[in-house]
């Protein structure tokens, strides 16, 4: 508590003076800057260029090298496999029999071979072949505004070597050409497309269609 | 600074100017600093994470609209929620708004799209190519996120003490600002994650493809990035140290590596766990249940120091009877003490007085800060009011 002998007058009625918060003093000025703020910039800079430029330059000069040998099998989320051509590179997707921890495989496969690409992926879906494939067109061509690839062609009938019906179409972009097909099995639904370069051989094209025909699921999956 | 027992009125006065002073408590922000190079910093970079997310957004609304207009209500409530209660629990030496909502745009858009999200990318794809895809799966995100997400939000901290190195003192001050850091984070983490889940089925049944993700990401989002930025700025600022707050480095080094551990267990959860869900759903309330102990430990050694700063402002409004004794005490204490100081009160009517004047003692507390200790005209309109309500009079205004 206070000395009861001391004055109670109150503080100051002014605030004391205090510099506006730009004030920058004169020797901490380097070109007009606050040279205070000069280092701690600097070296979240740094950081931002390790992130957004070192690493993916780091990525992109780092080869991968996961080539698909004769008997390879991807697994896919919900029991579902393909066969990838032996040769081809596999940039996204997991061997049958090598899940992760989780026991859960990823959705998406991805396989390469030059600029030819063919990508599977699932989901969920209520429907048939038909409705799948014409959803994939509605949302593609809302995410692609009429840019990129689109399908072009008229739908037909695939069947696997499984026996399941499937519905495909051709699509095109620029300097692009392909094939996109869809599948479901019980509520779950497939997406295979295939694309490449416009001048692609029919020997290119006869690959992917042996690749979309190994497309299956397993038992499991089926329950 | 902590005064004796028998301090003089000017002992009491001179005690406030120091911890405001040291506080910052009641300065103004200015975010518009020309002359201030982490303000152009944080310019360009939060401009290019805007940029990058807007044009994000813009691509797929068309596509996924409806879980787009769901997420970011959801996460709009979210987030307000999460205001009111970083309001709630900050009762001392409050940080400027204007403050709180830069560092909430640096988590939101600089941390994430200008700079975790591109070093994310290239790591998984680079432990992939080392160690295999099924190793990447399993480990990939628990050994990248914790390095690139936690130091693009502390590395935001760096940027506002540079902004505001006359407001960011001590470390409860890094500690709520990091936590509006992670929360920006977290929110445009959110919607993007439910972007992606629009777009699971194709495209088809969105909101039912996206609301699992929302909702799990707003329970379990309490004790991740908020909790992890909040520790890792207060450890920033340990590290760095402050007018206010000595440089601790072992302290630091510890409260920034402690939310990096904490990160890296919850992305590696999924592996840890295995395929049992029952081991999963265990190991993610042990997670939380174990963050939260953290946090809370981390709260409590971090607010200390803004307890003090109230009871060194309030202090000689206590000796010049504008307060009580049992209302210093209340205002500096915790929940606890301010809940026993309500409970004193016998009646119902007197209990609801009580909060109300423990409330004008504060408003007071933020008029003597903005004023510098001064005796302006708001600063007596504030102890008046404290007066006002003690003796139950209406309200005139």
């Amino acid at each position: 508590m206070p000395d009861p002998q001391t004055d109670m007058a109150s503080a100051a009625a002014q605030p004391r003076f205090e510099p506006d918060e730009r004030f920058v003093p004169a020797d901490e000025r380097w070109f007009g800057l606050d040279r205070r703020t000069i280092r701690p910039t600097l070296a979240v800079f740094a950081l931002a260029i390790l992130m957004s430029v070192v690493l993916p330059v780091i990525d992109a000069t780092v080869p991968y090298h996961d080539i698909v040998t004769a008997g390879d099998v991807l697994q896919l989320e919900g029991n579902v496999t393909f066969v990838p051509e032996a040769g081809w590179g596999i940039t996204s997707g997991l061997r049958a029999g090598h899940a992760p921890l989780s026991g859960e495989y990823p959705a998406t496969a991805t396989v390469e071979d030059g600029a030819m690409k063919f990508t599977v992926r699932t989901g969920q879906f209520h429907g048939d072949a038909r409705q799948l494939l014409d959803q994939i067109e509605t949302t593609s061509e809302a995410l692609n505004r009429g840019r990129g690839v689109r399908v072009t062609g008229a739908p037909t009938t695939v069947v696997t070597e499984q026996g399941k019906l499937g519905a495909s179409a051709r699509v095109t972009g620029p300097h692009t050409a392909g094939v996109i097909a869809a599948f479901v099995f019980g509520t779950r639904g497939v997406e295979a497309v295939a694309t490449g370069p416009s001048d692609a051989g029919s020997q290119s094209t006869a690959t992917v269609l042996r690749m979309i025909d190994s497309i299956s699921q397993t038992g499991e999956g089926k329950r | 600074m902590t005064v004796t027992p028998a301090a003089t009125l000017a002992d009491l006065d001179r005690a406030r100017d120091i911890a405001l002073d040291l506080s910052g408590w009641g300065r103004r922000f200015s975010f518009y600093q020309p002359r201030n190079f982490a303000f152009w910093g944080y310019l360009l970079l939060v401009g290019m994470g805007f940029l990058g997310f807007v044009s994000t957004l813009a691509r797929k609304y068309d596509a996924y609209g409806d879980a787009i207009g769901l997420a970011v209500t959801s996460f709009a409530i979210y987030a307000a929620l999460f205001w009111w209660f970083t309001q709630h629990i900050d009762h001392y030496a409050k940080l400027p708004a204007k403050l709180m909502v830069v560092a909430f745009v640096w988590g939101g858009f600089a941390a994430t799209g200008a700079m975790a999200a591109n070093a994310n990318d290239a790591i998984l794809a680079l432990y992939a190519k080392t160690f295999g895809q099924v190793w990447a799966l399993n480990w990939g995100a628990g050994l990248a996120a914790p390095f690139t997400e936690e130091w693009a939000k502390g590395s935001g901290l760096l940027l506002l003490i540079a902004m505001a190195p006359r407001q960011v003192r001590t470390a409860f001050d890094g500690f709520i600002l990091g936590a509006f850091i992670g929360l920006g984070f977290q929110i445009i983490e959110d919607v993007s994650y439910a972007m992606t889940s629009a777009g699971t089925q194709f495209g088809a049944n969105q909101i039912g493809a996206s609301i699992g993700t929302i909702i799990l990401r707003m329970v379990s989002g309490v004790a991740a990035h908020i909790l992890y930025s909040a520790i890792f700025g207060a450890g920033l600022v340990y590290l760095l140290g402050r007018p206010a707050e000595p440089r601790k480095v072992g302290r630091g080094l510890l409260l920034v590596a402690i939310p990096m551990l904490l990160h890296g267990t919850w992305d590696s959860v999924g592996a840890i766990a295995g395929p049992s869900v029952l081991k999963l759903i265990g190991l993610l309330i042990g997670a939380i249940v174990v963050a939260l102990a953290i946090l809370v430990q981390v709260y409590k050694a971090t607010v200390k120091r803004e307890r003090d700063f109230v009871r060194d402002v309030m202090a000689p409004e206590e000796a010049r009877d504008v307060i009580t004794p049992a209302e210093l005490n209340a205002m500096a204490g915790n929940r606890k003490a301010r809940k026993a100081y309500r409970k004193a009160a016998r009646k119902g009517h007197e209990r609801k007085r009580a909060r109300y004047v423990l409330n004008a003692a504060y408003a007071l507390g933020d008029e003597l800060a903005a004023a510098r200790g001064a005796d302006t005209d708001r600063v007596r309109f504030a102890r008046a009011e404290v007066a006002r309500i003690r003796a139950g009079v209406p309200s005139p205004w």
